[in-house]
Formats: structure tokens, C-alpha cells, sequence
């Protein structure tokens, strides 16, 4: 009886490792963060709501329905209008989902920018050091000694009020940290005798940086990027809260919070659900980038 | 394959020349002395083997061969290394990377750290071929599996990441990578150091065979002088960045001419006196940023005499290829204990 329970058990094993072999670390992964509840739950709702944003259209009509006006005022939630209408007619629903594209376009666009622009110089003061880590990083050091709500609204103020400013605006301070994390992990990588080996092979100096040292510094990199996201759709939705964002007639979530506020007695959905929507999403990505640094992980390999 | 190794053979007598190699770090605190004055040559199809202490500026040795010397803070002083009648010291940016890989390869100390472990094993050898023979990716990455069966790893895992292998494979997979292009030079810099004994055995056999296969010639950096005896032809012991015996294996273990050497020795177990204890050397290696003046040796050797610290002895010849740097030979009749009775 022992003797067939230890045969199972040794042939179960040996399925697991035939199973684990020729796996790519890419897939290695991707299976440990099916494994983590909360990652899953962030993803399948950042899904929803890329897929939600980009099928708005279908639903409703963006002059009528989002910018126009209605007879329906600042009715509680219904059928008709699950999430309720605001003073001016409009469909609170509606608006909340046109406002994920502005969201989300503002939150992928600023780490994008950011992060194509904090890799470069990252890369650059960690892997040269010397005269060119300490012009990076100190200018970093002064980007980061100035709140970025603060930097954002001067950009703001400087280039104008429209999506792209605040894109940009944000970015400078996404860059900021991106450029951190990417010099820490090069100078990291840099020590690594592989990197020292690929010299060795006489592999010139553009192929080491694009071979070797930045698909190796890429996991903290990722992790970075999707909470980086969640924080600047925050950080937009309070600029535009503040005025200084999306202008008003346009469903951005902070700009909906900041109309609303007037109402908060009277029609609260009109604040509760474009708040929750913040919420959300950032709960969803913070989530996400928790199971992608677990994942990601080479420590906690199982 | 032949036809490259027929080649190599008729172009001068040393695959390797390296004449008073000086090379300091030049850090902050202080400069360290870590070669100074270093000349050795490896006659082709020879393996030498670099003993020394940790600190005696081995490694330093091996990268400059490379004219890999992490810089900053290192800088190569003066001196020559002349490889295959060309002076690497001189050579281009664009010749270096020509000759790295292609001419001299180097196998790392630390296998579990040697291989990049986002990239696939057989990627990995192959693109060393594809750099070095411009060859199509296919093309390299059947060269590669070819290699791979060379050094004992089945083909089928050409596709398989670092993490999947065992240590003893790892450095297998790293011997692939150096030995892909076929280099007249190896660099082995502690290869053995990071395995387990069985396994060090294996990969020894493996790295002779393959070198007398293809008439490499071969610099084995260690500290093990077991395995000194059975790969080398040649030794160098090397204290405090200088040469301070060098000399067919046979006559470095059976003549032994330096204090140092003899301490090396006196500090291994001995299978045919079991009951005996150890004789360590006494102190500890110098400070490489402060040198002791003359023999870098003298505050720790047993023979030394003022005469030691006025100067730094010069290599003496002792007789075939043999050579010792040490003032007692000054002295008639100077014999080390080791060679005293018989």
C-alpha cells in the first residue's frame, strides 16, 4: 500500500518537472500570477474597463449623452440611468465610462512618456556612473524635492489646460522614479559575472545594454509601470479636481467629483460614482502590480 | 575545424608574451598595487597553471589579457602582453572585440552567475557564433546544440533557461560558450572553484580533453594545487602581483625553489603523513596598497635576512625551465627545508 502511494507520488513528480521543463521564464510568470487571487481580480476589472471605454460608443451618443442636455435632472439612480443623472441631464453612467478613456489614456500616456524617458537616463547613469549618474541623479534629486501636484499645475499653467499637458506633466515625475529604479537595477545587473562574460565574448557595448542588462533589470520595471498608472490617474483626477485638468464639460473623473461637489446633499450618486470608479481602478492596478512583484520574483519560486 | 588549428600551429613559438605587466587601481583611498611587473609567457598547446593567494592579483592578470580591467579605477601601468605577435595593449576598441571571444575566451570562476538567465542556454552559445562567424541565427543555433553534445548536455535542451540547470551542467553550458569559436587562448579563472568535488573531476577531464582536441593552449587560474598537478605543464605562483616561481609543474612540485611555494605545499594535508600537522604559513597576505619594501615576501618567510628587504630579487634561472625569485639563493648551498632530506 506505501509502496504504490510513494510510486504515484514519485510519477506525479516526475510530471511536474516534465511539466516545468522548457518553460520560458515569460510563462514561468504568467502561471504564478494565475495563482494570486487579487491579480486576478485587477486584471479581469482592468479588462472590463478597457473594454467598457472602448465600447461606449455603441451605448451612447458622446454630444447627447455625455456634453449635451436633458430633461432628465439630477435623478437617483434607475433603470434608465443606472448610476443616476447630474444637473444637467446627463447620464452619470455614460459619463463615467467615457471618463475611463481620459483616464486611462492620461495614466498609460504619462508612464509611457515617463518611462521611455526615466529607462534612457536611468540606463545612462548606471551604466556610465561617474560624471553622468551625478548629472541625473541630482537633477532628479531636485525634480524630487518639489511636490508633484505643484510641478504639474506650473506645467499646466505653462503649456495650457488639455489632455496632452497634463500627459506631460505627469510624466516628469513618473520618469523621475522610473529613472531611479532603473539605474539601482543596472548598477545591480552590472556586477553580475554574466554581463563581465559577454565582454569577454567580445560583444560590443550597445548589444551588452540591450541583450543583457535591460531585459534583467525589466521586473522591478514592470511592477513599477502598473502602479505608476494607478497613481497618476489619481494624480490627474485631483489636478482636474483642482481646475487645473480636463476642462468641465469634458466626463473626466476628477472634473465630474469637482462639479459635483456642489450637490453632494442633494445628489450624492453624482459624486459616489465617479469616486468609486477612482477607487476602483487604482485598487484594480495596485492590485495587479502586487501579483506581478510576487510573480516576478525569482525568491519565491516554487 | 583542421584547418584552423593547422594555422595557428606555424606562427611563433608562445601563443601568449606578457613582459613587466604593471596594473594599479587607483581608488580613493590609496593606490593598490595589484600587478607589478608581471612577465610570463604559455608556449603553444601548454597549460599553465596561475597559483597564488586570493588578493595576488590573479584575476587582474587574466582581465588584462582581455584588456577587460574594470577602468575606472583600474589602469594598466606599463608593460606588454603580446598575443599572437600583436599587442593587446594596443589594440583598437573595434580589434579587442574581434579578439575577445574569437582568439581568447574566458570561463568565470561562478557558473551559477556566468550565464544571463533570461536568455535561453543554446541562445546564449549561439550568440557568440553569430558575432564572431556572421552566421544566420539558425545556422548558430544548430552550432550551438553541436556543443552542447560536446560537453555532455542533451541537445533537446538547448532551449532551456539557466534556472533549469544543475551547477556542474551550468559550467558545462559556460566551457560551450568559450570553446564555441574556437580560441587558441583559454582563460580559466577558478574554474572548478564553485563546484563540488565529483563534479570538479568531470568538468577538469572535459576542459583537458577538449583543449588537446583542438590545440588550445590554456592560463588555469586557481588555488588548488591538486589540480594544478594533473592539468598544467607549466607553473606560476604569483604573490603580491609578481611571479615568484615559475617552471614546469614537474620541477615547481619536485624542486621546489621558493618559501612561498614550500609554505603552499606545507599547507595541504599529505595522504602519506596523516598524523602530521599543518604548517600554515605564518601572517597574513600584504596590504596591497602598502607593499613591503623588496621581497613582498620577506615579513612572512621563514629564511628572509635583511638582504631580502633592500631589493626585489629578480627571477634567477635554476636550471631548465626554472626559474625562482628569492635572495636566499645568494647565499652557497642555500637549500629550503623541503629539500633538505631527500
Amino acid at each position: 500500500m506505501s509502496e504504490m502511494k510513494t510510486n504515484t507520488a514519485s510519477a506525479m513528480t516526475m510530471e511536474e518537472l516534465k511539466e516545468f521543463k522548457g518553460r520560458s521564464m515569460a510563462q514561468e510568470t504568467w502561471r504564478r500570477l494565475l495563482k494570486n487571487k487579487g491579480a486576478i481580480v485587477g486584471m479581469i476589472f482592468m479588462i472590463l474597463l478597457v473594454v467598457i471605454a472602448c465600447a461606449g460608443d455603441i451605448i451612447y451618443d458622446y454630444e447627447t449623452d455625455v456634453i449635451g442636455f436633458s430633461a432628465d435632472l439630477s435623478q437617483g439612480p434607475s433603470l434608465k440611468h443606472p448610476f443616476g443623472t447630474d444637473q444637467m441631464g446627463r447620464d452619470v453612467f455614460a459619463r463615467v465610462i467615457y471618463g475611463a478613456r481620459y483616464s486611462l489614456i492620461i495614466g498609460v500616456g504619462s508612464v509611457a512618456l515617463g518611462l521611455v524617458v526615466g529607462l534612457i537616463l536611468g540606463s545612462l547613469a548606471g551604466f556610465y556612473g561617474g560624471f553622468m549618474d551625478q548629472l541625473v541623479m541630482r537633477a532628479n534629486d531636485i525634480l524630487y524635492a518639489i511636490p508633484n501636484i505643484m510641478l504639474a499645475v506650473v506645467i499646466v499653467q505653462l503649456i495650457g489646460t488639455s489632455v496632452f499637458s497634463l500627459v506631460v506633466a505627469l510624466s516628469i515625475s513618473s520618469a523621475t522614479s522610473f529613472a531611479k529604479i532603473t539605474r539601482a537595477s543596472v548598477m545591480t545587473i552590472q556586477g553580475q559575472e554574466y554581463i563581465e562574460s559577454a565582454y569577454a565574448m567580445g560583444l560590443p557595448t550597445w548589444k551588452i545594454i540591450l541583450r543583457h542588462v535591460i531585459p534583467n533589470c525589466l521586473s522591478p520595471i514592470i511592477v513599477q509601470v502598473t502602479l505608476a498608472i494607478g497613481s497618476n490617474i489619481i494624480s490627474a483626477s485631483s489636478l482636474s479636481f483642482l481646475g487645473v485638468g480636463v476642462p468641465t464639460p469634458m466626463p473626466e473623473w476628477g472634473t465630474m467629483l469637482s462639479d459635483a461637489r456642489q450637490y453632494i446633499r442633494s445628489a450624492p450618486w453624482m459624486c459616489i460614482f465617479p469616486g468609486l470608479a477612482i477607487m476602483f481602478t487604482v485598487l484594480a492596478l495596485n492590485l495587479l502590480g502586487d501579483g506581478l512583484r510576487d510573480a516576478l520574483d525569482p525568491k519565491l519560486k516554487r | 575545424m583542421s584547418e584552423k588549428t593547422n594555422e595557428k600551429k606555424f606562427t611563433g613559438e608562445n601563443i601568449l608574451e606578457i613582459k613587466d605587466l604593471v596594473v594599479h587601481y587607483e581608488t580613493d583611498d590609496g593606490c593598490v598595487q595589484a600587478v607589478n611587473g608581471l612577465s610570463f609567457s604559455i608556449g603553444r598547446e601548454r597549460t599553465l597553471g596561475l597559483v597564488g593567494e586570493t588578493g595576488a592579483g590573479k584575476t587582474t592578470t587574466a582581465l588584462s589579457i582581455l584588456n577587460l580591467v574594470p577602468s575606472p579605477p583600474g589602469v594598466i601601468k606599463s608593460g606588454s602582453i603580446v598575443l599572437d605577435g600583436e599587442d593587446v595593449l594596443q589594440m583598437s576598441e573595434k580589434e579587442l572585440e574581434q579578439m575577445r571571444g574569437n582568439d581568447v575566451a574566458m570561463i568565470f570562476q561562478d557558473p551559477m552567475t556566468a550565464l544571463n538567465p533570461v536568455i535561453t542556454v543554446g541562445e546564449q552559445i549561439a550568440e557568440s557564433i553569430m558575432l564572431h562567424e556572421h552566421v544566420s541565427q539558425k545556422e548558430a543555433m544548430e552550432r550551438a546544440k553541436e556543443m552542447l553534445k560536446l560537453v555532455g548536455i542533451a541537445e533537446s535542451r538547448a532551449y532551456e533557461y539557466p534556472h533549469q540547470f544543475s551547477g556542474g551542467m551550468k559550467q558545462r553550458v559556460v566551457i560551450a560558450i568559450a570553446l564555441t569559436c574556437q580560441p587558441n587562448l583559454l582563460i580559466a579563472d577558478e574554474p572548478t572553484t564553485a563546484l563540488d568535488v565529483t563534479i570538479q573531476a568531470q568538468v577538469l577531464d572535459l576542459m583537458q580533453d577538449l583543449i588537446r582536441r583542438n590545440h588550445m593552449s590554456m592560463l588555469l587560474i586557481t588555488h588548488d594545487l591538486g589540480v594544478v598537478a594533473e592539468v598544467c605543464n607549466d607553473v606560476a605562483v604569483m604573490y603580491a602581483g609578481r611571479i615568484v616561481e615559475i617552471g614546469s609543474t614537474d620541477e615547481v612540485f619536485n624542486a621546489t625553489a621558493h618559501p612561498y611555494t614550500e609554505g603552499l605545499f606545507g599547507s595541504l594535508p599529505n595522504l602519506k603523513d596523516q598524523g602530521e600537522e599543518l604548517e600554515p604559513i605564518r601572517g597574513m597576505m600584504p596590504d596591497p596598497m602598502h607593499l613591503p619594501e623588496g621581497c613582498a615576501f620577506a615579513p612572512r618567510c621563514p629564511y628572509a635576512t635583511e638582504a631580502c628587504s633592500a631589493s626585489v630579487p629578480y627571477l634567477r634561472p635554476m636550471g631548465g625551465t626554472h626559474f625562482v625569485a628569492c635572495h636566499a639563493y645568494d647565499r652557497e648551498n642555500f637549500r629550503l627545508r623541503r629539500n633538505q632530506n631527500g
